[in-house]
């Protein structure tokens, strides 16, 4: 029995051993921010993303790079998502890697949340200013009050330097240029020191005299009112006067220094300006959609209508940020995240130039891995199962129209 | 040795166990103090005293006093009624910054890299000497809930003043008028904070134009009167002892 219990002992520590090294020497990055994980139905059906731009691959600390795109409002907003009255710019990165040093919607700066319309198409750039070296996602994002974060496409970016060089310059109203990456931190290190040295000598006072087991018999005893003396009493005056000195000084003598603050800014932005796209020519109604699990495919019976003056054809097929394309008429040359990417991922049962006032209805096949690999195939099991994405037509100078679909999603298991 | 002895021999001896017995409870009661407290305040005060483009002059005002008498008070009523020993609320308080610094140091800058001019904790010593001078000085709850809770609240915000003041200088960013706090925020990209889930400068208090820290120190502070209240006999309870006849276990 106890040869047992030895050995037991034994392997318990030794497995102890092992997971405490696994847990101290493996500690991976965790470099995406979760967006596979973001329900499919909220990546298909709030806001879609596109146009998407990455400025630079590469960059130096302290240099900056722009994320800029459009992203579209989709008017068939799912019910159990909050409306995006209030919603906020932000970027998806693991934390202030980068500095925001600027964000637009439609040529407006958007330090604040903003309220956006169902339906509209809007422009956004983000100006990020590199901090910490790294390889790093870079997502577009919106956050959706009552919604949550809703996250575009992310590209791989990497900073390179040293983090000891960057420097955030700032002027002030006051016509101080201050770095505010290291602003203010001294006078902040002064007051919490000082403080806390005072709070210490306060308790100093007190432990330096028996405390507890003695205080304990003399209150149990009866006598209570002989452990606080009156030089304790003097002490205690000087430390609250000390305090309330000490307090109304600072203020004053900041007051002096500072004469000039305002309160925090805040306030919802309205009124944002929508992005015009190109008139609508070409209608499209969805007849059916399939999702094929076996195949990762989906399959749509669209009835198109040209009411155009050129022939056009379909060229890509938008969904959560996954770009379907037809390379027989569109290429990719904006340099867009592969894994995001399905060059020819496309297949048009009939795609010759649909010409003016045709109408014709085709098989339209968006097949590739992204769909399990960003678990778009989970729409299945969402509570409203229904897709949404753009379709991007072009006509034969290469203009491009946006049209946006929405219907039920019938999963085909067999 | 029989159970009826004494485990000391000698005065000096019973003088060093006391003495040790002293640092160790200190000790003990600083570090639980510590855990409790900074768990306590990150979950009911948390963003307002994370970041600096939450410490408004309406909302921070009043929560973060009103959230943090809670500690002292119960500390206080169990160092003062069972040892009159009046630093409760000092002892919570270092070792809430303890704690703060530590999370804000090792946390946010160093592995999130927050800089530590936008996460630093808020100053409450000066409020805690004030509730514990004026516990040993009156010797009694009523008062020190009254004078002390209304100081607490009253000394939160011109005691924070000398290191937020140099935040709240104003800044002309990209057409926008902005105070270098609220450029700390937007430039320091937190993913799941969104502008909108700051509750600065919300409510009706307009009445006092520009003059709206004092109206909303005095509303904390008299809140934070109840609160005392209520902490005081939760310490209270805590340290009572209660003995249980033999017969009935």
């Amino acid at each position: 029995m106890k040869l047992l219990k030895d050995k037991v002992a034994k392997l318990s520590f030794v497995a102890l051993l092992a997971a405490s090294s696994a847990a101290m020497l493996y500690t991976p990055t965790a470099a995406a921010h979760g967006e596979k994980s973001q329900a499919a139905f909220m990546r298909m059906r709030t806001i879609h993303w596109f146009d998407l731009n990455w400025s630079k691959e590469e960059v130096k600390v302290n240099d900056t790079m722009t994320v800029t795109g459009k992203f579209l409002v989709f008017a068939g907003w799912p019910e159990t998502v909050d409306k995006p009255d209030i919603a906020f710019l932000n970027v998806g990165i693991p934390g202030p890697v980068f500095i925001r040093a600027g964000s637009w919607i439609g040529g407006q700066l958007v330090p604040r949340s903003v309220s956006l319309e169902l339906g509209e198409v809007y422009e956004f750039k983000v100006l990020l200013k590199a901090r910490r070296p790294g390889d790093w996602h870079v997502h577009s994002m919106m956050n959706v009050k009552g919604g949550g974060p809703i996250i575009g496409p992310g590209k791989w970016t990497t900073i390179t330097g040293s983090m000891k060089d960057f420097v955030n310059p700032v002027t002030t109203l006051t016509g101080e240029t201050i770095n505010l990456e290291t602003y203010n931190l001294e006078n902040t290190y002064f007051w919490h020191t000082l403080w806390y040295a005072i709070g210490l000598a306060w308790l100093a006072y007190w432990v330096r005299k028996p405390m507890f087991i003695p205080r304990s018999i003399a209150v149990e005893s009866g006598k209570a009112n002989t452990l606080i003396t009156n030089t304790d009493r003097q002490v205690g005056i000087g430390f609250i006067v000390g305090t309330i000195a000490l307090v109304a000084m600072s203020m004053v003598s900041t007051n002096e220094k500072y004469p000039v603050t305002t309160p925090l800014q805040a306030g919802l932005l309205r009124g944002m300006k929508p992005y015009e796209m190109p008139a609508r020519t070409v209608t499209v109604k969805v007849e059916d959609a399939t999702y094929r699990v076996p195949g990762r495919a989906m399959q749509m019976t669209l009835k198109v209508t040209n009411n155009g003056d050129s022939a056009v054809r379909l060229g890509e097929f938008n969904t959560a940020s996954v770009r379907f394309l037809d390379p027989a008429v569109l290429e990719d040359t904006t340099g867009y995240p592969d894994d995001l990417l399905a060059e020819e991922g496309l297949t048009v049962s009939d795609n010759s130039p649909l010409k003016p006032g045709q109408t014709r209805t085709i098989q339209v096949t968006a097949s590739d891995a992204a769909w399990e690999v960003y678990r778009l195939a989970d729409l299945i099991y969402d509570p409203d199962s229904r897709f949404a994405g753009l379709l991007f037509f072009f006509d034969e100078n290469g203009k491009r129209q946006m049209i946006t679909v929405d219907a039920p999603l019938i999963p085909v298991f067999i | 040795m029989s159970a009826s002895q004494s485990a000391v021999r000698s005065r000096a001896e019973a003088v060093k166990v006391s003495r040790t017995f002293d640092w160790m409870i200190l000790f003990t009661l600083f570090f639980v103090v510590l855990g409790g407290y900074h768990i306590h305040y990150m979950l009911t005060g948390g963003d307002w005293d994370f970041w600096t483009d939450w410490k408004d002059r309406r909302l921070w005002v009043t929560v973060a006093p009103i959230v943090s008498i809670t500690f002292p008070a119960a500390v206080q009523a169990c160092l003062w009624y069972r040892y009159r020993l009046p630093y409760g609320a000092v002892v919570c308080i270092l070792g809430l910054l303890l704690g703060e610094w530590v999370n804000r140091y090792l946390n946010f800058w160093g592995w999130t890299y927050f800089p530590v001019n936008f996460v630093f904790p808020s100053q409450l010593i000066p409020g805690a000497i004030a509730l514990d001078v004026i516990m040993m000085l009156g010797g009694s709850m009523t008062l020190t809930a009254v004078a002390g809770g209304m100081a607490w609240g009253l000394l939160f915000y011109p005691g924070n003043w000398p290191v937020m003041a140099p935040l709240h200088v104003p800044v002309e960013y990209n057409g926008m008028m902005m105070t270098l706090a609220d450029l700390q925020g937007y430039h320091y990209v937190r993913t799941g904070t969104p502008e909108y889930i700051r509750m600065v400068e919300k409510g009706t208090l307009r009445t006092f134009g520009k003059d709206v820290a004092p109206v909303s120190a005095f509303f904390s502070g008299f809140v934070s009167i109840i609160i005392y209240f209520l902490w005081h006999f939760f310490g209270r309870w805590f340290a009572s002892t209660a003995f249980v006849d033999g017969e009935n276990v």
